[in-house]
Formats: C-alpha cells, structure tokens, sequence
C-alpha cells in the first residue's frame, strides 16, 4: 500500500507537471517532407528520402519507402528539393534597440583625478535578450537564404554583454529564445574618447577587470562565510555580472579585429583561464602556425572587409584590391587547408544578401561546398553547446529545415521553405 | 657498461649540441671587401665580415666563404652597424592613452603592429633596431618596447627580450596640452595644466604607489607568519601600480620627455625623492644648459639634431647641444621619433660634427652604441664585434658624408633591405606595366 | 698731460669701434689663395677674388691686387657663390606651433593683394642661422588656398626688411592641393588618403579668375581715356592678379600630382603665363613634358615622405636627378624657416640617388638665380655679380663643413646666431 501511495503521488505529481508545462503550448503541427534529397550533415546524404516533423521536433528521417508517414502529417512535396538543416549564424548584433554608449561628465572634484570626461560605461551586464526588437523585413530576409538560428551578441563597448541564442521563429523575443545568456562578449577596441581610449589602455582594462571580478567573488565569498569579520564589500554590477565567466568556466567570446588581436586575447584567456572562442577573426590564417598550437574554436565572419592596419591595404592601390578581392575572402579556405576548425558567422555584414554573395566568394576562393555548408551548420551549434539540438538532421533536433531548390549555396540556388522549430514559415 | 652507456651519453650529447646552432633562427652570409666601421674596435679599410646563424663569427681580411653562406659584395661601400633609433613610434596600434593622465597599465608591447609600413622606410634608412614607445599625452604613459625590424616576421619575433623595461614618463607642454584649444562651457580640462601639477601627479602617483607595496608587504608577512588571520584578503591587485611599483623596486628605468632645464631638474629630484632610475631624457632640447649635472646622475639625452622651433619649449633648442653634450660626457643618442625622419638618421649624426665638433666615430656611436647602451642591448648590438648579433648597415658612400645611401639593411644575418633587388623588382614592374596589352588592342 | 691722455682715450675708442665691429669696412677686399668654385667656368685653385663696391672686380689665379686693399688669406678654404633657397618662410615663422608668430598663411583662398615683403620679420631667429650655413639669397613665400600671395626675393642681411629687398614681389603664388590630405601615403604617422584629383574645377576658377581681371582692366583703360564711362569700383583681387596676366610678374604653381602637372602646363601655356613649378613630387613622371613646355622646377623639401606607396620610397630623392636629366632647370628648396639651414643637404640627398653632383650645386646657385631672373646679380662668382661669396673649408653640401666667411654684397657678415649666442653662454658656466 505504501509503495502504491508514494507511486500514486509521484505519477500525480509527474502529471501535473506535463499538464501545466504543455498546456503552456499549444502542440505544433506534423509535417512529412518526402521524395527529398536529405543533406543531414552528421550522416551521409540520402538521395531521396523523407523528413518527419512533429511539434517542434524532427521525429525521424530516412530513405523513401523506410520511414512511413504518419496519418495526422500533412505532406509536403518535395520532388526536386535538397533539404538541407537550417543554417546557423554563431556571431550577430542583428535586431537590437542598444543604448546610448556615454554617460553625462561627473561632478567637478572628479577631474582632479587626472581623469576625461565623460566616462566609459561597460555592458558586462547587459542581455542582448532585453534589448530584442526583431523586425519581419530583415527577419525574412535571412530566413529566404537559409538562417534559422543566429546568436546576437550587443555591439557596443569593450564588455559588450551577455548574447542570446535565438530561433527566428517570428517576432516576439520569448519564444525565438534557445539560449540564454550565451557567452559574454568582448571586443577588442577602445572607447572613443573616454578610457580607455587605445589598444594598449583596452587590454590593460580587460585584464584589470578579470582581475577585480577575483578580488570581488573572493571578498563576497569571504564575507558570506563570516559576515562579522568584515566590512561587506561594496555592491558592483558589473564586477557581479563578470564573476561566473572567470569562476564557473562560462564562455566568453573575443572578438579579434586582426590577426594580433587573436595573440593579444589568447594571452588574456590563457591568464585567466577562460572558457573562450574567438570571433570576427578575419585574418585568422595568418595565425595558423599559432592556432594550431593552441586550438580554440573559431567564429570567422564572412565580413572580408580587410582590417585598417593590414599591410594588405598600405603598399598600394593593386595590393589593397587584390586583398579585397581574393586574400581576405580566401581566409576559410586556408584555415580549411591548414586543418583548423572553425565556424562562419555573419558578423559586421550590412545585410542577408551580402552574407549570401560572401559565402559564395568563400566557395570560390577555395573553400570547399560540404566544409562551408558544416561551418554553418553543425560546427557552431557544437561551439554553442547547442549541438544535441541543433546544426543537423537528426531524430530529437530542433526542426529547423530548409528546401532548396538547387544545391546550397550555387549561384542559381533559391530557398524554397522553411521550418522553423518545426513550423512552416510564411513569407 | 657504465662506462659505455657514459660515452654514449656524452657523444649525444655533444651530437646535440653542435646540432643547436642549425636549431637557432638567423642568416649566414659574408660581406667582404667592404670599408668596415666596427665603432668600438676602429676602421678596417678593406675587410670582410662572417656571419653564422645570425651571429658575427669573424671580422678580418680575406675571410672564407662557407658553404651555403651568401656572399655580399661590399666593394668601395662602408658597413656599419645597423642604426638603432631610441626613440619612435612605430609599429604599435596606438601611442597614447590620453583620456586619463596616468596609465602605466597600458603597455605598448601589447599592441606591436608588424604589419606597419613604416617598418619598411626605416629599413631603407638603415635602422635595424627601435625603441618604440608611448606618446608623451601623459606625465605617466606606460611601459615601452625595443623591436627589431624583422619585416614579415609575426610580431613576437620583432620583441627584443634583452632590452632595458623602460617607463615612459613626459613633463611640459604636450602633457598639460598647451597646444589644445579649450572649448569654454565644455567639461573641465583634464588636470594637471601646468607644470606644477605634472610634478604633483607624478609625486601623487609614486606615493600611492608606495602604499600599494607597504599593503602587499603587510599581507605577505601577514601570509606568512605562524598564525595567519582566518579571513585574510589580499590587497586587491591593481595594474597600474604594478607597474611604477617595478619602476620603485628597480626592474624598470624611467625615460622621460622633457624640453626645460627646470623640468628635468626637477624630475631628477623625484626621481631621487622616490628612489627611482632615470635612464635617459627625451628630446631634452634645454639639456646642454644642465649637462653636468647629467653627467653627474649617469643620465643620457636621446635628441633631435636640428629639428627646433616647433612649440615654445624648443625655442632654445640649438643645434650644438647633441655634440657639446658628447662631448662633456653625457651619453647621448640621436632619435627621429619621426616615420620620416627615421630613414635620415645617419645624415641628423653627421651635423654633431659640424655643430658640435665631434669626429667621424663620436658622430656614429649616437645612432649604434650610445643607443644600444642605453637601451641595455650594448652586449648583443650596436657594433661591428664578433660575438654579436648581426644587425648590419650597408652604404655606398661614408654613412656620414650627404651624399651617402643605404643600400643594405640586414638583421641577425638576414637581408631586409636591399637596394639593388628593389631597383630590379621595380625596374620589372615597369616594364610588365608598359607591356602592350594582349587582349582588345587589335583594330 | 690731460690733453694727451684725452687724445689718446680717443684714439683707442676709435680703434676700439674698428676691432670690435665684426664687419670691417674696406674699400677693395681680396681673397687670396682659396680653391675657388665659381660654378659657372673651371675651379681655380689657389686663386683669387677682388672685391670694390660690392661687386667683384676680378676673379682669378693671376690677379693684380691693389696696395690699399684689405686682404683675407683664405688658404684651405674653398670660395663658393652664396646659396639661394627657392622657397622658404625666413622672416614669416619663428615658433611654427605659436600662430602669434607665423604670418605666412592668411586667412581665405583667394589673397593675390598679400606681400610677404610686408610681414617679413628681418630680426629672425632663424635668418642669421641660415646665413652662417651660407645661404646668402632667399624667396620667402606665403602659402595657403588657392592665390596665397606675392613672394619676395631677399638677401639675408640688413637693417630693416626693404634693405633686403632684392625683387619686392618676385612671384605670386599659387596653389594645388597636395597630393595626400595628411602625412601619410607611406606608412609612418598618419594614414592619409590619396586625394582624389580633380584639375579642372581648380582651372575653372582660376581662368574665371583672370578673365575678371582682363575685363577689369580693359574697363580701367576704357574709364581712364573716356571721362563719360563710370571708373570701375575697386576691385582688390583682379588688381592685384593682372600683372601675371600682363606678363610682369611670374607665377610660381605649387602643384603636386602627375594629372594636375600637366592641367597646370596646360593653364599655362593657355594663359600664356611665365611660369615657375614649385613641389613637382610627381615629375619625374612627366620630365618630357615640363621640358617641352620649358618651366623651369623649384622642387620641395625632400624632407618628406613620398605621396603615394606605388612611387617608390625613393621619389622624392630621385625626382630631381630623373627632371635633370630630361633637361628641366631645377632649384632646391628648404620650405622651412627653423630648418632653412638645411638647403645644401637637400641637394646632396639628390645627388646620393642620381643627380650630378656638379648639377646639385648649381641648382642652389646659378639655377635659382637664372629662375629668378636675377642671375646677372648673383648665382656664380663671376666678373660684375654682386660680392655674396662663401668660404668654406670643405664641401658646402656636405654635412660636416664649416662655412668660415659670409660675404652678402660684399659685406663681411656677422656670423654669430641664436644657437651660437645660447651656445656661448652656457658654455660661461663651469
């Protein structure tokens, strides 16, 4: 009788729960996509098979006449269509309302310091979440060349803040959320007039940063144990906000202008025993010697645009055209021949057809089709630590799917659905 | 057996050891027949140079060529060692961190830009070596960095490991921006705006810089002791004054930028005040007003030849002062801190003897060994020795007489610089560029 | 006794005033036995100058010298015709970075009615220090918009600036933009950007600008035979811009760029304007093309990085040897005023990248003078010309010589300047 009971109430209890938390959502429709060629990335191309998608999920997939069609699935014919997983973008700033970067000059005993006004204001604790504010134009725009996924990270300061990693299931920010907070973000610039105003002064910043989140977890752990040792330490925002990334391994991401930039943060994560990746990174082949030596994973933009003070763009018009044209573009490419992972992102593009034209020009500049196409599929949800749900056709991911009409990427090549978390989009 | 296994270990060992040099990085080449000015062990008139593996193994007459060495035919052209400029700005991403007066925290070794172009003009000039630094926005800018100009090689290769750790500190105008207008209404200027307040700040700075390390003292005895207190925190690590706590401790020496007599008098008293070493005096256009006292502190100038009357404070800049302090004894160097100025290095050294009466060595040494002593890289560079690394300049005329030009630059035995393959390159490029065009000329 | 104490008091006060004047003054001065380099003729070794009036009298190995003549045993020494700088801001900066000293750039892009001669500070600092390097002769410039304003040809020595005067306006100036906005181009500080060319808009303007001139005048003329035609109302600008159109006073174009050399050759032939080039960073691009157009170059301060990357890091220093060659007549420059001493190494920077040596010297002496159309005064030490003789001990474009004795019109000149008197002064404290 007892272990009845106790069965009793736990299956009551387990009940309850699934009551409440699927009557929070409505049950998403079946869909069977058939006669299509699967490209499911984490397996080997199926010619011509079938996808099954039920609520939210890929139920199952295979060759045509393997996997049978459920009675409640509507069919979606897709004779002549590639199916492709949805492509993911790992580094965004794509739909943000930011805030203003300065804050008004302090009172006059401050300047005494030695010190320019106005003073920098850092985002550490900033979420990309609540600053969402997705529009349908650009939304669709990068749904039609194939993004599902996109992590949108802020674009201001040197602490930029905490990303978040959405589904681009429609307008409203809570159930695009797959993840969040992602990673905090820093990027390596300066803050324009206010301190830290050069390279040198920004990672001296970061590094006294890290070092104050230390000294600050230390001394509120302190002070948590024996309250009446001490004086409690001052309350700090930003310094709280910093405390997990250096103490509990949560990832940070570097964003590296050039290639310096990427020794210059692999020395501060190296110091402080980051969790890290790198991102923008579009000089990265020029570092292979130096990443293969110290893998990290890489989120290289498809923004070619070469960086100021490349040697590429100072020893005449021919050189810099050339640059601009053929090396920097090539910069996957030759990260794929030296061996070195990495995923492609977004980054810094002005718009989605940009980003489709730059993938092409890394195609053409010798990255090959199936690396590209797992650049933007698979390898950043692993590097997202979303890989059990996404980045592949598999049974159990996320359904996010897309139909072309031609093979990805090809210039002729248009999109020709998409699912979204299992659901078709409208365009 | 042990007696086996020893000669075996001893014959590898030995194997290993002779393989090193073939592990280490730099060129071997011999220069030969070349007027040599090794500014420390005289003039050979017609001599040859050997370098292996980037080092100078021999300088004589009638030297041999080993195998696989390259050989540079120096015939009626002077070799000197290669230039070092103590005092520029290059090859860095960013120079000054001006927002805040004090920033010892910002160090330029982190921002070491090889990709700069400026790296090649300096080539051409000669310059094999640079002491690359802070701006002077500052009356503390920070740590500085002595580069080799390896051109093409990744930007920790460029960092000269045996240099001096130097701290850029700056006194005057530039630091109370007297050259700036002030906007009426706007925030308030940045303090300090007169000379008194870069003292102060400066005093300020080393004071708290002291009770930073009286802090870390206590905790350490503290730390150390028998019983250590149940809740001891460290004193919370601060960067900035890290860095001017080394500068206290000994591990760095002050170079300062300064142009008044008064201003570097006083620095010298702060110096002495809080126990600190100054290296050397940037630009120091008044220093020949106070050169015993120079000489007297073991401090050397690192100056302009000429370039004067640009800002009040070089209004009595005369062009005397680098020959007429050589010659009292302070240990002076000739800097461009200039992109341009760089590559003229040698003809800025010989108007000392002009101005100044100096000879044709005295005039050499302020841009090889006067430097390189003052950087601390007096063992590996600035003369033509062997032992030394071989950072070497190569001219078609007297490197002092005006009408002279470099035509090799080599570093640690590699060739970086070479005039008569430029002019081949160049002369190649033309002609592809005035090649008829093969596609749609034909009527 | 008091009488002969006064005479002779007097006598030594007199005496006094002969031998501490730096300049003695002489009826007929002769060098003797200096290696005389006239520039225009061969060298004469161990020869003689003899000096009347200011002018030279005589110049040779063989000379007779008068009884009553002041001699100077020049022996070792080297006789060299005074330098000429071809463009330069003597006089109108002293602290280049204080605008309180520094005249030489008004205000506004169209200033043909500005005089350097008008601003020109003669008490300079930086004038006796030019001179005691042997720089006798100097255009002092403005500079700035698009007409920067009428140059002045002086000599470096004199009591008040019109008794340096040599040609009150000796050019007006005009201006095309540089070649790249800041310093930059070549790496070095500052990243500037290639300026796009755009010559003819420049052309347009300055043509409009003539073409108002013309039609002022005529309407003068016209208004100055009829009574019953209204007298034009003043106008500044086309006043001061006809005498280049008239052909009375040159103008010197400070352009820059291959594209805007030629658009100026062009204006210039069109206009039919005396022309004088100044910069030319670009020319040796189009050498065939100045020559053909006979305008003579007063190159810019090789001092300076070179404007664009695909030039080559050598641009500037074999722009001058490349014109040479082509047949162009070419004058260095210093433009500078702290750095005016300097001009002689210009030339010999020239000469370490492919000028004739003998070519540099003459293009700080005779070449300027002949550009200046004052070469019957001065540019070579010959029979007639003005006494602005230098004696040297070695080399005057070398670095290292020591310039000994500075003669402007025969005037021996006090070579004492800012840095020796500093110099001087400290050298007191022991």
């Amino acid at each position: 009788m007892r272990v009845c009971q106790r069965l009793c109430i736990i299956m009551g209890i387990f009940g309850l729960v699934v009551f409440f938390w699927s009557a929070s959502a409505d049950v998403g429709p079946t869909y069977a996509i058939r006669n299509a060629k699967i490209v499911p990335v984490s397996g080997p191309v199926i010619e011509k098979g079938i996808v099954i998608i039920r609520d939210g999920l890929i139920e199952s997939l295979g060759p045509m006449g393997k996997v049978a069609v459920p009675d409640d699935a509507e069919i979606i014919e897709a004779e002549g269509l590639v199916a492709y997983p949805g492509l993911v973008s790992a580094h965004t700033n794509l739909f943000l309302d930011e805030p203003k970067t300065t804050e008004p000059a302090p009172s006059q005993p401050d300047f005494m310091m030695g010190v320019a006004q106005p003073q920098p204001v850092e985002f550490a604790e900033l979420l990309a979440f609540r600053l969402l504010k997705p529009k349908k134009a650009p939304l669709d725009s990068y749904l039609k060349i194939g993004f599902t996924t996109v992590l949108i990270a802020p674009s201001k300061g040197i602490f930029q803040g905490q990303s978040v990693i959405v589904n681009l299931n429609g307008e409203k920010p809570e159930p695009m959320v797959l993840k969040n907070p992602a990673a905090l973000h820093i990027n390596l610039t300066t803050g324009r007039g206010t301190y830290p105003s050069s390279l040198m002064g920004t990672i001296a910043y970061i590094r006294q940063s890290f070092m104050d989140a230390d000294y600050y977890t230390n001394a509120r752990a302190l002070y948590a144990k024996n309250p009446k040792s001490m004086k409690r330490p001052e309350f700090n925002p930003f310094l709280e906000a910093l405390g997990p990334y250096l103490k509990d391994n949560k990832p940070v991401v570097f964003q590296c202008n050039n290639m310096e930039d990427i020794k210059r943060a692999l020395k501060i994560i190296d110091e402080f025993k980051l969790n890290a990746l790198l991102s923008h990174a579009n000089e990265a082949w020029r570092d292979a010697a130096v990443l293969k030596k110290t893998p990290i994973p890489l989120l290289v933009t498809l923004d070619f645009t070469p960086p100021a003070g490349s040697k590429y763009v100072s020893q005449g018009e021919e050189l810099k055209k050339k640059a601009e044209a053929e090396i920097y573009p090539a910069n996957a490419a030759n990260l794929a021949k030296e061996g070195i992972k990495f995923a492609l992102t977004t980054l810094g593009l002005p718009d989605a057809s940009t980003a489709l034209k730059n993938i092409q020009a890394a195609i053409k500049a010798g990255l090959p089709k199936d690396e590209t196409l797992r650049a933007l599929t698979i390898q950043p949800a692993i590097y997202l630590g979303v890989a059990s749900q996404l980045g592949s056709l598999e049974p159990g991911k996320i359904a996010n799917v897309i139909l072309t009409k031609g093979e990805i990427f090809d210039e002729k090549t248009v999109v020709d659905k998409v699912f979204v978390d299992g659901l078709l989009v409208k365009f | 057996m042990k007696k086996f296994l020893k000669h075996i270990l001893v014959c590898g060992a030995s194997f290993v050891l002779a393989a090193l040099p073939i592990l280490s990085a730099g060129g071997s080449l011999v220069i030969k027949n070349g007027t040599i000015l090794t500014v420390t062990k005289g003039v050979i008139a017609k001599g040859d140079i050997l370098v292996v593996d980037g080092i100078i193994k021999r300088i004589g007459e009638n030297i041999a060529v080993p195998p696989g060495a390259k050989v540079i035919d120096a015939s009626g052209k002077f070799v000197i060692p290669g230039i070092i400029d103590s005092h520029t700005h290059i090859a860095l991403a960013g120079t000054n961190e001006g927002p805040e007066a004090i920033t010892p925290e910002a160090d330029v070794g982190e921002v070491v830009n090889a990709d700069d172009t400026a790296i090649l003009t300096a080539l051409s000039g000669g310059v094999t070596m640079v002491h690359t630094m802070h701006g002077s926005a500052n009356p503390i800018g920070g740590p500085n960095v002595v580069l080799k100009l390896k051109w093409g090689k990744p930007s920790e290769e460029l960092i000269v490991p045996e240099a001096l750790r130097t701290l850029k500190f700056a006194l005057g105008e530039n630091v109370k921006q007297s050259n700036r207008t002030i906007s009426f209404g706007g925030p308030p200027p940045r303090y300090p705006q007169t000379r008194m307040g870069v003292n102060a700040i400066i005093r300020r700075e080393m004071f708290k810089a002291k009770t930073y390390m009286e802090e870390w003292d206590r905790y350490n005895k503290l730390k150390a002791s028998k019983t250590p207190p149940k809740s001891l925190l460290p004193p919370r690590k601060d960067l900035r004054m890290e860095v001017l706590s080394d500068l206290l401790r000994g591990k760095m020496v002050a170079r300062c930028h300064d142009y008044q007599a008064t201003e570097a008098l006083e620095f010298m008293n702060l110096a002495k005040e809080f126990g600190f070493k100054i290296a050397c005096f940037e630009h120091a256009w008044e220093a020949y007003k106070i050169a015993d006292e120079l000489v007297a502190a073991k401090i050397g100038i690192s100056v302009f030849a000429d370039s004067w009357a640009y800002k009040m404070e070089a209004a009595e800049g005369i062009a005397y002062m680098a020959g007429y302090c050589a010659k009292k004894g302070v240990l002076v160097s000739i800097n461009s801190d200039s992109g341009e100025r760089i590559r003229r290095l040698f003809n800025d050294a010989s108007k000392t003897m002009k101005y100044g009466g100096l000879d044709e060595n005295e005039a050499l040494s302020l841009i090889t060994i006067n430097p390189a002593i003052q950087l601390g890289v007096d063992k590996i560079v600035g003369s033509l020795e062997v032992g030394k690394q071989a950072d070497i300049a190569i001219f078609n005329k007297h490197p002092l007489s005006a009408y002279t030009r470099c035509d090799m630059t080599i570093i640690d035995g590699d060739v970086y610089f070479d005039r008569a393959q430029y002019l081949k390159d160049r002369d190649e490029a033309d002609k592809k560029a005035q090649a008829p065009k093969t596609n749609g000329d034909r009527p | 006794m008091t009488k002969r104490i006064f005479i002779f008091a007097f006598g030594a006060m007199l005496a006094a005033g002969f031998f501490f004047g730096q300049t003695k003054p002489y009826k007929v001065l002769a060098i003797k036995s200096a290696k005389i380099i006239p520039v225009v003729g061969d060298e004469i070794d161990n020869g003689t100058i003899l000096i009347r009036d200011g002018k030279i009298e005589a110049i040779g190995k063989e000379i007779d010298v008068p009884a009553d003549a002041q001699v100077f045993e020049a022996k070792g020494l080297c006789a060299y015709p005074g330098m000429i700088d071809s463009f330069c801001f003597l006089g109108l900066q002293e602290i280049s970075g204080v605008q309180a000293t520094v005249d030489n750039r008004e205000t506004g892009r169209i200033n043909p009615q500005v005089r350097a001669i008008e601003a020109l500070r003669y008490d300079s600092i930086h004038i006796p220090i030019s001179r005691s390097n042997g720089i006798t002769a100097a255009l002092v410039a403005p500079t700035g918009g698009l007409v920067a304003g009428q140059s002045t040809l002086i000599k470096l020595d004199g009591w008040t600036n019109r008794e340096m005067v040599i040609k009150r306006s000796a050019a007006m100036q005009i201006e095309f933009p540089a070649i790249r906005g800041g310093r930059g181009g070549f790496g070095g500080m500052g990243r500037g950007q290639a300026a796009p060319s755009d010559p003819a808009k420049l052309i347009a303007e300055l043509k409009d600008l003539f073409h108002k001139a013309r039609s002022y005048q005529k309407r003068k003329e016209f208004a100055a035979k009829n009574p019953a035609l209204p007298i034009p109302g003043f106008d500044e600008t086309s006043e001061f811009l006809f005498p280049i159109l008239k052909g009375d006073l040159p103008v010197m174009i400070s352009v820059h760029s291959e594209k805007d050399i030629r658009s100026a050759i062009q204006l210039v032939k069109e206009e039919s304007l005396k022309a004088i080039f100044f910069g030319v960073e670009q020319g040796w691009k189009v050498a065939d093309d100045l020559k053909k157009a006979d305008i003579p170059v007063v190159l810019g301060s090789l001092y300076d990085l070179p404007p664009v990357w695909e030039d080559g890091y050598d641009s500037l220093y074999r722009n001058a040897g490349i014109l040479n060659k082509a047949g162009v007549k070419i004058a260095f420059s210093s433009a500078s005023a702290s750095l005016a001493k300097d001009l002689p190494y210009h030339a010999a920077k020239a000469a370490a990248f492919g000028l004739d040596e003998k070519e540099a010297l003459k293009a700080v002496t005779i070449y300027p003078a002949e550009i200046f159309g004052v070469d019957k005064l001065m540019g070579s030490l010959e029979k007639g010309k003005s006494a602005n003789i230098i004696l040297a001990d070695g080399d005057i474009l070398e670095t290292r010589t020591n310039i000994k004795k500075v003669y402007i019109d025969g005037k021996d000149c006090d070579l004492s300047n800012r840095y020796t008197e500093l110099l001087e002064k400290f050298k007191k404290r022991t």
